[in-house]
């Protein structure tokens, strides 16, 4: 069976995690893009189709909950997996209350982060399955309902 | 007064000995010394608060002896007697170190009002001894709170920086070992080496993130926030974050929670942790199929959060130890021995008490027990908290 590729956005000031990180998971088959900050991801969400963003909250100028924010806010079918290097469960609990599927800490555990990142997958393919057949029902009612 | 430690010093032997006397009906039993010479003998074998003195005697004269208690003994004091009407004498003993001098014939009213005096003055001085000495251990105290404080500081800022570095380590080491396992490499030389040493690398990453991620939480201890807290909502929440891990061992988590529990001041983000903790500790002691049971009751004036499982049970000899840092029983690669250690620490801080009862075999249960309200922090949110105090004062009212 060949293996569809998740499209992960990786955004993290630490450039050489991203690198590693992202040779990781593209050796694992994924398409993975990469952004160092809050608005450069935001900036590759415009242009590129995402799945998962894997997001650092600790970044310089627009943090990670700030980031989130503006994500759901303009590509809410787009899933998003918190990064923090905190202990603090404080800011993933807050991240969750914004929507986000999940949160790691960091240094992430590879089984985790690839687990969740199937499950942030599995949840947008099923949410846009459910948008998908919402807008068949609704084109067949319109349509006078010919069935 | 009575206990007071009194030696009269004259060579008249009738004057003393009356003396003596009508102290003792007093109820000061005084000591006796008819020269300067055994004075001093005895002032060096006894305690003495105060010297009645006479300053002519035969031998060593009163200056002299006054002048070797003031050096040997100098919280000891001395009432001077002199002569009649020798005013040069007492001034003279007061300018060697007396407290006061009487003329004689002495009034025994006035000397016993004297002696009175002196010895207040040395309780005074005791106390403000003993202040200077309670003050200096408190600042001690102090001293050692605060350098813990900046070390919890410094250690959860080195913590924090260590996790990114921890990352990228094993981010590296797991692409490596991702690369090995590829058909192409299957035929490298001493693969077997690289994934030994791999695998090494990515077990100290794991030792070192525990580690890290404890520091961060006994560093937290000293930001606390304190607000209303919802118990029941902070068990969900709890629940909720280790439930995963629950499930994969197949482990049940039930919750008892009576309606009653209601809120407490406290720290929520802290309380939250003692729960991730004893949950953590009672998932790893449980065996598959076991179950953990939270509890959350009100007892009385407090709130009493009971974590009890059916796994393992501590060993009697480990009871005492489990609250000491670094002490675990997990392998050195698994337990960092700061969980419970932490634990405590913030229960404490929480006005709290923390208890356990385990039987081998049997399970464990940690007992926490919080005040609806503590005391500390008091400046913080003053609206807010009056607020509460005064819907606890109205509950406390309509529960008879």
């Amino acid at each position: 069976m060949i293996k569809i590729p998740t499209k992960v956005l990786l955004v993290d000031d630490e450039e050489d995690f991203v690198e590693m990180l992202s040779l990781r998971l593209k050796e694992l088959g994924e398409k993975v893009s990469i952004a160092y900050s809050g608005q450069e991801g935001l900036d590759t969400l415009v242009t590129t189709p995402i799945d998962v963003v894997i997001l650092d909250i600790k970044m310089p100028g627009m943090d990670g909950i700030e980031t989130l924010r503006e994500i759901k806010k303009q590509f809410p079918l787009v899933e998003v997996i918190m990064l923090t290097g905190h202990g603090s469960t404080e800011t993933a609990v807050e991240g969750m209350k914004l929507g986000a599927f999940d949160y790691l800490m960091k240094p992430a555990d590879f089984g985790d982060l690839s687990a969740k990142l199937e499950g942030a997958r599995k949840r947008k393919d099923e949410q846009e399955e459910r948008i998908r057949k919402a807008e068949v029902k609704l084109l067949v009612r319109k349509s006078g309902g010919l069935s | 007064m009575q206990n007071i430690h009194l030696l009269l010093v004259d060579d008249e032997d009738d004057f003393r000995n009356t003396l003596a006397k009508r102290l003792i009906k007093k109820g000061i039993s005084p000591l006796q010394a008819e020269n300067g010479e055994k004075a001093l003998a005895i002032l060096e074998n006894k305690r003495v608060d105060v010297v009645v003195l006479d300053v002519k005697m035969p031998g060593m004269d009163g200056i002299a002896v006054l002048g070797h208690i003031k050096e040997k003994y100098p919280k000891t004091e001395v009432i001077f007697l002199t002569g009649h009407a020798a005013t040069q004498d007492g001034v003279e003993g007061i300018k060697t170190g007396a407290f006061d001098y009487l003329s004689k014939p002495i009034e025994f009213e006035h000397l016993f009002g004297k002696i009175k005096q002196a010895y207040e003055k040395i309780k005074r001085e005791e106390e403000k001894f003993e202040e200077a000495e309670f003050r200096k251990y408190m600042e001690e105290q102090m001293m050692t709170t605060e350098r813990l404080a900046s070390l919890g500081t410094l250690a959860a800022g080195v913590a924090h920086e260590i996790n990114n570095p921890l990352a990228i380590i094993n981010e590296s080491a797991g692409w490596l070992k991702l690369i090995l396992s590829k058909q192409e490499m299957a035929g490298i030389p001493r693969k077997k080496d690289f994934e030994k040493a791999l695998d090494k690398i990515e077990k100290g990453v794991e030792r070192a993130k525990r580690i890290t991620v404890q520091l961060l939480g006994f560093a937290k201890k000293d930001d606390s926030v304190f607000a209303e807290v919802d118990l029941v909502e902070l068990a969900e929440e709890a629940v909720h974050l280790v439930k995963r891990e629950a499930t994969n061992k197949d482990i049940q988590i039930v919750r008892e929670i009576a309606p009653d529990t209601g809120t407490i001041w406290s720290d929520a983000y802290q309380f939250r942790q003692v729960l991730i903790n004893l949950l953590t500790n009672a998932i790893y002691a449980t065996d598959a199929g076991g179950r953990i049971t939270v509890i959350l009751e009100a007892v009385g004036d407090t709130v009493k959060l009971t974590v009890r499982d059916n796994g393992q049970g501590i060993p009697k000899e480990n009871m005492k130890k489990i609250f000491e840092p670094f002490f675990s029983t997990k392998p050195p690669s698994e337990g960092t021995g700061l969980g419970l250690f932490v634990t405590r620490g913030i229960v404490e801080k929480l006005c709290g008490t923390i208890d356990v009862e385990s039987r081998l075999g049997d399970g464990t249960s940690f007992y926490v027990n919080l005040p609806r309200y503590c005391k500390i922090k008091e400046d913080l949110d003053q609206d807010e908290r009056i607020r509460f105090l005064d819907r606890l004062a109205n509950k406390s009212k309509s529960t008879p």
